[in-house]
């Protein structure tokens, strides 16, 4: 089949809704499509209310309002028909059968020769929706589980039935790859396909275990959490965030459809607590709470957490779990002579046994069941991961040694682990007790694999230069949290003399969960505890310099950066030839929240930004008003189409939808434009000078007596419009870099040592939330 | 002859040109407290310590104190001097009216410590462990509690321990094993046994008031199941009187190297009755707030005996002769010249003059910081005075002290061996001087608490509280040439203090050794820098005054003149301290155990 220009989603709940604005997000129209409520005058409204929803909803499914209008709300009594322009439908109705099946013969009837159907089902079977179905119809079908929220979860399960043509399942798993930026894991038609299958039997036996094993919620969640790679939520966090009433009814499908040998019908057990809740509204966030829930009587606050024996709410208690502080590796933790101990040891035992059981049922290799857990629930380790880290022969040891069943594929790991590297390129444990490489897609390039197999061209504690091929080279920070340090300026600086002596091209990007937080607030802060005013200042000229030699620099340079990218790591974009964003780019100038202004030349190059904007008016006075509201206010994009809008991104930014490729495609941008390559000619700005800071300054007035900006608001803001009206230049003077650059170093200096601005610093490290102060 | 006038007008400097002790008096309690109010009575304990408590001092270390059956008798004339001490109301004058103290600042009350610490350190003890135990039940006991004991620790009829050391822990509180039981009525039965107890049981006081560090029953181990209780000596009766005995007895009293006449006791709790003071297993805490005051008490100690060292020297400087001045006799009419004359005599005069007058103005300025963090309204004066205080405590309790015992031994150097015998009371300077650096937390691990808690808290925040008023005092002060050759040194110096602070933070995250090897160092080093600072601000006061200076004049000189020395011959060691710190503790720690 052809490429996929328009798209259908029949059924408008959380997850259609979702998936709809995710299509939406890659920029493909998109028909959102419901039933029509008995009686209803609007009767679109299904649709409709989902879209608005959207618009509101946090973390937000709508990368922007442009995505949003991209979607098409209609219902199915009036508009079926034009799912004949869609070159795939999905369904994403409710979980029954014969609904399904009846959509699915309407669709067949209206739907274009040739197009993709797939389900969004979590429980029924392929061979089951197709069953009765004509040949037309199976041939074209098949399940593309997506997992919620779906703009968020880079998990997207495909299972093909024996006779869909794998030309569709190539055109789904490469739309749902490049386009959607999903990470395709194929399943085969087996209950609850991969994540879900060893997930819900994981939060069974994780529930089961704790109340047998007397844990409070509190103490299991602070075991089933962190220490073992998992979301923080835990178990019981998890189930109140999921639904409680999801549990029974995905156990109960679970067990109609697995075979009676499984190990799941040991673990599935009727938990009279969990009946009790549901029946009585507890289901869980969306309810009236569930093990958790917020006590608001009495008009305070309260975090109560329920008792497993009593079922009774108490106040939530921070467990006191000395195996946590002690434990330095996860084998330990499992031994542990306690209860902790013991609970980590039964519910990891027995997850990662089941885990390795699923080898081959499931899926058919371990590759796929890591890739499902960790991307479809945010797992830090697949099990097969965990596995390694324990020790297989260990687990395997102590499995039998309580008498539990030890699997084939643990077996089959006898003396050796489920991963390792042979010559620089990582390869798994298969099935046939060989080792076999980890292929890559096409267009999937990442830097850890690179690292594997070479050394860095230069490297210090907080940043490494790499050639990662075809003359480019590779900065990447390393940092914690990718701060950005003397260090990193150090480097940068080096690494444009060793780039420009032997490279065609530099991209910055690394595979951190933020592009970069910024400068490293604790050591800026120190610095100016101890008032080493001199040193600090030299850093920032370090910085200014090397920000200023990187846009200057004679070869391209393509930033590529994903999750945060702030401050200083926002200004790294706004000084490089070309910026390859992943979708999720949180980019903004965050400074002015730590009572400080953008001093790497974030002021200049946003103040240029605007001042080149079609969009604006001439004159010297609109570019500093644009840049004065976005700075201000500290605002940060919620994506990266969001920070086009602002222009920190160029309109010839690109955006890449699926993290794993953003690295090659950056790669395939900065080759680009290194053919003929001329670095921009010096930026020239055109001031207000002091009129243009009165100017400013009245809104920031206005927004003090409206109570909206505090007092010392006033005095970062009174900084920032120094700089971006140009300080005291004139009217008819043009301004260079520099000036500009001076005035910020010169303004963030002064911030810098008053007091609540160093109280922000403070208040930021110490609770990663700002001051109003 | 131990020799002490005590040093008026320069606490007088301190009190009112070098600090405004309006800054004091305009806080809430402080509205009565005039220059006369204060002048009057410092010059009323400068009365008392010199004419009652200084004539005590040798006789009390030649007689010590004595046991006998679970009593202990002062030496001679010790509880005389008690109740003269108690009647002229000095154990009332930094408490809290509410109680019958009269509510002094730290400020004033800290210079009266000084001196009775200078004349009679081993006497200062009973009423400074009082007011230890008046401030733990101020800040955490009931109001029942209060009642109970307060008005009477104030009013100095009864007096105060602090219970922490038992024989196998001292500074590692974690360890200890006296328990407490609670009964049916509230109270708590108290058993254990502890040991170093200052004023544990003297012939002083009718009752003596122990605050008592215990376990409860179901207490976690180690600092985290600590407790605080009262346990007096006798049991209240409900009209303020002394009841029944209570279960608490001296068993021995320890013979030491100095300080005899202080009573160091071994104190066995058997069942006594006793009261929680504060929460539950919270014990070190609220022993913990009073430790800023406390530690600069002992600091106080250290300053007290350099005062009466440097004076003691000085007057046998004067009169002894020996030798001729190395460019020619200075008294040809004398068979030789008064030492005075010696440039190394000079030198550990002008060492010791240095010392005491810096860390003089030092305390004062910790002083008002504790007055601040105590009776500010305003919140950030508050925060900004708690930081400083947390900050500067370890560096004036162990800087204090260890100049303190350097200005004893210089003293002593003086004196040649007519110091090194009995005779003239300067050896017992010396020992004296020796416990100020153990006691109230080693001196050890005053250097840990600086480097290890107080330097990397909040980014660095209490650091601020220091360097950002030093650094506005030299970059506004550089282009001053009446200062410049104070104030470059000092700039220097305080560089110096930077790239040590800079070092520390960085080395310590890799390694937490590396800080605890530079500890001590960066003490001294931090110490040398804020006593520069002290100097530099000095000699810029006595520099504005010199010139209506009058009669006043000479001491605005030599306050000049001392200023130079120490920038010339003392901070300099800031860059030595600086070297060593930067070498880091590989040879510290290298050489394997079995080698020792």
């Amino acid at each position: 089949m052809e490429g996929i220009r328009k798209v259908a989603v029949i059924g408008a709940g959380v997850m259609g809704a979702g998936i709809a604005a995710q299509i939406a997000n890659a920029g493909i129209p998109v028909l959102l499509l419901d039933i029509v409520p008995e009686g209803a005058k609007e009767r679109n409204i299904v649709a409709t209310r989902a879209i608005e929803r959207m618009r509101k909803t946090e973390p937000a499914p709508l990368m922007s309002e442009d995505a949003a209008k991209l979607i098409t709300p209609g219902n199915i009594e009036d508009d079926l028909r034009q799912v004949a322009e869609c070159d795939w439908i999905i369904e994403a109705i409710i979980e029954r059968l014969d609904a399904k099946q009846e959509l699915y013969r309407r669709l067949e009837a209206v739907r274009k020769r040739g197009s993709a159907v797939s389900s969004n089902t979590s429980t029924i079977p392929l061979r089951a929706l197709v069953n009765g179905l004509p040949e037309t119809f199976r041939r074209d079908f098949l399940i593309t589980h997506f997992f919620n929220p779906p703009r968020y979860m880079r998990l997207l399960e495909i299972v093909a039935g024996p006779e869909t043509a794998p030309d569709i399942v190539a055109a789904i798993s490469r739309f749902g790859d490049i386009a959607l930026g999903k990470t395709i894991v194929e399943c085969k038609d087996t209950p609850g396909f991969i994540a879900n299958r060893l997930g819900v039997y994981w939060m069974q036996v994780a529930v089961l275990e704790a109340i047998e094993g007397g844990l409070t919620v509190e103490e299991a969640d602070a075991v089933m959490g962190s220490p073992v790679g998992i979301p923080r939520t835990g178990i019981f966090g998890l189930i109140d965030l999921v639904g409680l009433d999801l549990m029974p009814h995905v156990n109960a499908s679970m067990a109609r459809l697995l075979p009676a040998k499984d190990a799941f019908h040991a673990a599935n057990r009727e938990l009279p607590l969990l009946t009790k809740m549901i029946a009585e509204g507890y289901t869980g966030r969306k309810g009236k709470g569930g093990f958790y829930r917020l006590d608001q009587s009495g008009g305070k606050r309260r975090k109560l957490a329920i008792d497993l024996i009593t079922g009774d709410y108490r106040p939530e208690q921070k467990p006191e779990l000395p195996e946590l502080e002690s434990v330095k590796d996860l084998r330990a933790l499992l031994s542990a002579e306690s209860k902790i101990g013991r609970y980590a040891w039964r519910v990891l035992g027995q997850t990662l046994a089941y885990a390795a059981s699923l080898v081959p049922e499931a899926a058919d290799d371990i590759v796929r069941i890591d890739e499902a857990m960790r991307l479809g629930y945010n797992w830090k380790w697949g099990p097969f991961e965990l596995l390694d880290k324990i020790g297989p022969d260990w687990v395997a040891d102590r499995l039998a040694a309580e008498g539990l069943p030890v699997p084939a594929m643990l077996e089959l790991a006898r003396g050796r682990k489920f991963y390792r590297v042979q010559n620089g390129v990582p390869q798994y444990l298969g099935l046939d007790g060989q080792y076999h490489d980890i292929v890559r897609p096409e267009g999937v390039l990442l830097l850890s694999d690179i690292k594997l197999r070479t050394q860095p061209l230069a490297k210090n504690g907080s940043a490494a230069l790499w050639d990662i091929g075809d003359g480019v080279a590779c900065f990447e920070f390393t940092s914690k949290m990718n701060a950005l340090d003397g260090d990193i300026i150090a480097l940068l600086e080096k690494s444009i003399a060793i780039v420009r002596e032997g490279f065609k091209a530099l991209v910055i990007y690394n595979e951190g969960e933020n592009f970069s937080v910024g400068a490293n607030l604790g050591i800026a802060l120190f610095a100016a505890n101890i008032a080493a005013w001199s040193e600090i200042e030299k850093q920032l000229v370090a910085g200014q310099r090397t920000y200023l030699a990187l846009k200057y620099a004679p070869f391209p340079v393509v930033a590529a950066p994903s999750g945060m990218a702030l401050g200083g790591g926002c200004e790294i974009l706004l000084h490089s030839a070309a910026v390859q964003a992943h979708a999720e780019t949180y980019a903004g100038l965050v400074e002015c929240g730590v009572g400080l202004v953008p001093a790497w030349g974030g002021c200049k190059e946003m103040l240029l930004r605007w001042q080149n904007s079609p969009a604006l008016s001439h004159g010297p006075m609109p570019a500093p008003i644009k840049a004065f509201e976005m700075i201000s206010t500290a605002q940060v994009s919620r994506s990266a189409a969001q920070a086009k809008e602002m222009l920190i991104l160029r309109p010839a930014d690109r955006i890449t939808m699926n993290r794993a490729r953003l690295l090659a495609d950056a790669k395939a941008r900065a080759l680009e434009l290194a053919q003929n390559y001329l670095p921009p000619q010096p930026a020239v700005l055109t001031l207000p000078g002091a009129s243009g800071k009165l100017a400013l300054m009245m809104a920031a007035q206005n927004a003090h007596k409206l109570g909206k900006a505090t007092a010392h608001d006033l005095v970062v803001a009174e900084g920032l419009a120094n700089v971006l009206s140009g300080g005291e230049c004139d009217l008819v003077d043009e301004c260079d870099e520099q000036s500009i650059l001076d005035l910020e170093r010169m303004n963030f200096m002064r911030l810098l040592r008053t007091q609540p601005t160093l109280a922000r610093i403070e208040h930021t490290l110490e609770t990663g939330k700002p001051l109003r102060n | 002859m131990q020799i002490y006038k005590a040093p008026l007008r320069d606490m007088r400097f301190v009190l009112y040109e070098l600090f405004d002790s309006r800054t004091v008096a305009a806080l809430p309690g402080g509205e009565e407290l005039t220059p006369e109010l204060i002048d009057s009575i410092l010059e009323e304990a400068a009365k008392f310590t010199e004419k009652v408590l200084l004539p005590l001092n040798a006789s009390g270390d030649e007689e010590g104190c004595h046991y006998e059956n679970g009593v202990v008798r002062t030496p001679k004339g010790f509880k005389d001097a008690y109740v003269a001490f108690r009647e002229g109301g000095w154990t009332a004058m930094a408490c809290d009216p509410a109680y019958g103290g009269q509510g002094l600042p730290e400020i004033v009350n800290k210079l009266v410590e000084e001196m009775i610490c200078a004349t009679n350190l081993s006497f200062g003890l009973y009423p400074g462990l009082s007011h230890g135990a008046y401030l733990a039940l101020r800040h955490h006991a009931s109001d029942e509690l209060k009642q109970k004991f307060l008005p009477k620790l104030v009013d100095g009829t009864w007096s105060g321990t602090m219970c922490l050391t038992e024989a196998h822990c001292g500074t590692d509180l974690g360890l200890l094993r006296t328990k407490a039981v609670p009964q049916a009525d509230g109270s708590y039965r108290v058993t254990g046994s502890k040991i170093f107890i200052s004023a544990g049981e003297h012939d002083l006081t009718e009752n003596i008031v122990h605050l008592v560090l215990a376990r409860l029953p179901d207490a976690p181990a180690g600092v985290k199941g600590i407790s605080l209780f009262v346990v007096p000596k006798f049991l209240p009766t409900p009209d303020g009187g002394v009841g029944a005995r209570n279960g608490v007895l001296c068993t021995a009293i320890e013979h030491k190297m100095g300080i005899k006449a202080s009573a160091t006791c071994q104190l066995s709790f058997e069942g006594a009755t006793g009261w929680m003071v504060g929460r539950p297993n919270k014990g070190l805490q609220a022993m913990f707030t009073m430790m800023n005051s406390e530690r600069l008490s002992v600091g106080l100690q250290g300053l007290g005996l350099a005062e009466v060292a440097y004076q003691s020297a000085v007057a046998y400087a004067k009169e002894r002769l020996q030798g001729r001045s190395l460019n020619g006799a200075k008294r040809p009419d004398l068979p030789a010249d008064p030492i005075i004359v010696h440039p190394d005599v000079r030198r550990m005069l002008m060492t010791m003059r240095a010392y005491a007058e810096g860390c003089r103005a030092l305390a004062g300025w910790v002083a008002q910081a504790l007055d601040i963090a105590e009776r500010a309204t305003d919140p950030s004066a508050k925060e900004t005075a708690e930081d400083f205080t947390a900050l500067m405590t370890p560096i004036v309790k162990a800087l204090f002290t260890e100049l303190g015992f350097e200005a004893t031994n210089l003293c002593m150097q003086a004196y040649g061996g007519h110091g090194y015998i009995r005779d003239h009371g300067i050896e017992q300077l010396v020992r004296d001087a020796r416990i100020a650096m153990i006691y109230e937390g080693t001196n050890g691990i005053q250097a840990l608490d600086l480097v290890g808690r107080k330097l990397p808290a909040h980014a660095g925040r209490y650091l601020r509280r220091f360097f950002h008023p030093v650094s506005e005092f030299i970059a506004s002060r550089k282009a001053n040439p009446a200062l410049a050759a104070l104030v470059e040194p000092l700039s220097k110096a305080f560089g110096a203090l930077q790239l040590a602070t800079v070092h520390i933070a960085q080395s310590a995250e890799r390694d937490r050794e590396e800080a605890g090897a530079a500890a001590a160092e960066y003490l001294r080093l931090f110490g040398l820098v804020a006593l520069g600072y002290m100097w530099a601000r000095s000699a810029e006061v006595a520099a504005e005054k010199l010139p209506a200076a009058d009669g006043d004049a000479g001491f605005y000189q030599s306050k000049l003149i001392t200023a130079r020395f120490f920038m010339e011959r003392i901070l300099p060691q800031s860059f030595a301290l600086l070297t060593s710190i930067k070498s880091g503790k590989a040879s510290m720690m290298a050489l394997p155990e079995a080698a020792f």
